[in-house]
């Protein structure tokens, strides 16, 4: 008995521990290893089945030899990690989504409550009446139908009816959703289409009236806004290193990624003389708040990830709108060349180069109201309340109360997204490819895990299947490894 | 607020949500459509073909799918919730060796993607005789590294002051965590059931692999009959799966009200 006097805090976690355990043991770890040993062997269900039983082999590192010899599964390597770009989008989409819907809708006020009801009532039947009186067709009456309902029926109900409807491309998740984005996507038939062409007819005639130059101009001027914004990130980095406010890693992570878009804009330059004098004007700029930090950092001891999430955060947002200022310089460059003979909306799925983005946009909407949301709406509502109200009391703005409370109090919710965005991103899009695209046009939305499914279940390469797995695990594992090293310490603080 | 800015949110939400919703509509009215419209351009069937959803109960046996899936998603909602809570709390309240190495381990497991461990996993079905059954589909669904995860997270946001003052009032831990930490979890209980549910509703592969007699399929599985030999039933198919969204929404719009509540209100006071 003393010695379970001893361990009684061990006793006690195992205890509860136990019902999970024994099945994850069972249902999880066994299967795991199994699949381990397999990666190891030649295991192909077409060669040793019921009816023909060749020995099994097991053949060393020879799956993975092969694999790293594919040019294929670099390249689904890489679509795998191009799609992964619009997790911190879905993310903020979901965090927004939620910050709204966290408001209380239902106004208790009588009089307020009268006004927009009849506001509400008033704005469904102009909407519907329009859509009737310019015979815009049956299915724009639905939608103008539609849209005064949610409004009649969200100002009664309040955000309880908008979180629902947020949430319903969740309820019909996976097949559905596909076919339904397929259909959408139709270059000739599709709603999406349809609605572009008259856009971008009004676009070409505008592009072809004015002069050329303005084009290049366009391109100039975001390029050196691009630059700028680049340039006042990097001195705010700089002097917060002086400051002790960031961690020396923390700094050079989040200056490296603001280097990303300038590079890709000095690549994609159309004068090429030019982007050796770019690249020089960069590393210019990089020496020259470097020379300046170098004398104000001598006894800098401070945990060199000290701040690292959040500036991280800060870079990428950067980033981003370099990013679409730069490509929208180059967009307005070569828009004058590619109007001369009418503008066309792309093929999307079709199309080589917009497949990935089409999905890409297809993963935005349904991430915004999904189970992101949610834990989003519940991390808010674990927030103390006691907290806001100290901050109105000390006069904190709405941006103020964002960043100091709500922010550093979602931040455990934060990291468990994040965490798991990655992990889904790197195994996702298996039921996407099957059911939308089959992985191509030429391979451009095969993933890692349709990759899997192809070899596994189609070929029946089981073993090759499981060493495509397991490569794919030692890559999830260090992004996650990183996340929990650096994530988990800034949750904490 | 004023009124004014109560109108520009309202008029922001409606026209997000009907974005959100617009599959579901194109859902509906193809279910309402002919064969032969399926494929038309127009959104709208030329006339509403309210018997497809009748049809759906005599071309396969819809009732049953339905009642398997309800029965297989509830059982493996609630062993998950369930065995995910006592986990949880032993990774987020008690300090025991070897915790954090197991937590780890937990988490790894959810790195390596569950394509490959459907194989090795049917293998151990079959040595356990629950190939075809109701058990050997709920049985692997009911442990979940995500749900302990999940659970651990929301745990540790309540603040460890309650675990003292519990143990100065002289509670065991069983007390603690039933009395105190499961009551203050419930926005994480309620979030769990609502994943592990719709995540179980709609799972598609496993059910595959595991099942044969048509009297036991889930409705994923079931809803593949309308894919026949001379081609796919999308209109029959479309009305089958508007119906099988119902008892989705139904739950998430009753239990969406709890985690409203929240549990800052009468437990945290002081």
């Amino acid at each position: 008995m003393k010695v379970l006097r001893k361990y009684r805090e061990e006793v006690a976690g195992i205890a509860f521990l136990l019902p999970n355990i024994v099945g994850f043991l069972v249902f999880i770890m066994v299967p795991l290893l199994a699949s381990f040993a397999l990666a190891f062997s030649n295991w192909n269900v077409q060669l040793h089945n019921m009816f023909q039983t060749e020995p099994l082999q097991f053949v060393g590192f020879e799956n993975f030899r092969r694999l790293i010899e594919q040019p294929r599964f670099w390249q689904y390597f890489g679509n795998t990690l191009f799609l992964m770009i619009g997790i911190p989008f879905s993310i903020g989409g979901s965090l927004l989504a939620a910050l709204l819907l966290n408001r209380d809708f239902g106004e208790k006020n009588r009089r307020v409550r009268g006004r927009l009801l009849a506001a509400a009532v008033m704005g469904g039947a102009c909407l519907v009446l329009a859509a009737t009186g310019f015979n815009l067709g049956a299915i724009w009456v639905l939608l103008a139908v539609m849209a005064s309902g949610i409004l009649l029926t969200g100002v009664a109900g309040g955000s309880v009816v908008y979180r629902t409807l947020f949430y319903t491309p969740h309820f019909t998740a996976g097949v559905a959703t596909f076919i339904l984005w397929k259909k959408m996507y139709n270059p000739h038939s599709g709603p999406v289409n349809t609605a572009l062409q008259p856009l971008l007819d009004g676009l070409a005639g505008i592009v072809n009236a004015v002069p050329g130059w303005l084009g290049d101009l366009g391109y100039a001027v975001l390029g050196v806004l691009a630059l700028l914004v680049v340039r006042w990130r990097l001195r705010a980095i700089a002097s917060n290193l002086l400051d002790r406010d960031i961690g020396l890693l923390a700094a050079i992570i989040s200056s490296a990624l603001l280097f990303l878009p300038v590079a890709l804009a000095a690549l994609w330059l159309p004068y090429h003389g030019l982007g050796p004098l770019i690249l020089l004007a960069m590393v210019a700029l990089g020496a020259r708040e470097g020379w300046r930090l170098k004398r104000g950092l001598r006894g800098l001891a401070i945990d060199p990830a000290y701040r690292l999430g959040e500036n991280l955060m800060f870079s990428l947002g950067l980033m981003t709108l370099a990013f679409i200022l730069v490509g929208l310089g180059r967009v307005l460059y070569h828009l004058p060349a590619m109007a001369s003979d009418g503008l066309n909306p792309p093929d999307w799925l079709i199309d080589y180069h917009w497949a990935k983005p089409s999905i890409m946009i297809m993963a935005l909407w349904a991430a915004i109201g999904s189970n992101n949301m949610i834990l989003y709406l519940a991390g808010l509502k674990n927030i103390p309340g006691e907290l806001y109200e100290a901050a109105s009391i000390d006069g904190a703005s709405g941006l103020q109360r964002f960043w100091h409370i709500t922010w550093p109090q979602l931040a455990p919710f934060t990291f468990f997204i994040f965490v798991m965005s990655v992990i889904n991103g790197l195994q996702g899009g298996f039921e996407m490819a099957r059911t939308m695209t089959q992985g191509g046009p030429a391979g451009a939305t095969t993933t890692l895990s349709y990759f899997i499914y192809i070899e596994g279940f189609e070929t029946g390469r089981l073993g090759f299947a499981s060493a495509v797995a397991w490569a794919l695990f030692g890559l999830v594992f260090m992004m996650t490894l990183f996340n929990v090293k650096f994530g988990n310490r800034y949750v904490n603080d | 607020m004023s009124t004014t800015r109560h109108a520009l949110f309202h008029t922001l939400l409606t026209v997000l949500s009907l974005l959100m919703v617009l599959p579901f509509v194109w859902m509906i009215l193809t279910s309402l459509k002919t064969l032969r419209e399926v494929d038309f351009e127009s959104w709208l069937p030329a006339e509403p073909q309210w018997r497809n959803y009748l049809d759906v109960f005599e071309v396969i046996p819809f009732a049953r799918f339905y009642w398997n899936s309800l029965f297989v998603a509830s059982w493996v909602t609630f062993l998950q919730v369930l065995t995910s809570a006592l986990a949880a709390f032993s990774f987020s309240r008690l300090k025991w060796r070897g915790r954090d190495k197991v937590f780890f381990l937990y988490l790894a497991t959810m790195m390596l993607p569950g394509l490959v461990m459907i194989i090795p996993n049917y293998q151990i079905m079959v040595a356990l005789g629950l190939v075809d059954s109701y058990l050997g589909l709920i049985l692997p669904a009911s442990f979940s590294a995500f749900g302990t995860f999940l659970l651990r997270q929301f745990m540790l946001t309540i603040p460890s002051s309650l675990d003292e003052a519990a143990r100065i009032d002289g509670a065991g831990r069983w007390q603690l965590f039933w009395e105190v930490i499961l009551p203050l979890s419930r926005p994480g209980l309620i979030t769990l059931t609502i994943f592990t549910f719709m995540g179980n509703y709609h799972n598609f592969f496993w059910p595959l692999v595991m099942l044969r007699s048509e009297s036991k399929y889930t409705l994923p599985i079931g809803l593949l009959s309308f894919e026949t030999q001379s081609g796919q039933l999308t209109h029959l198919l479309m009305a089958a799966v508007t119906m099988s969204v119902l008892p989705l929404i139904l739950i998430f719009v009753f239990l969406q009200r709890y985690f409203v509540a929240g549990i800052q209100a009468g437990a945290v006071k002081g």
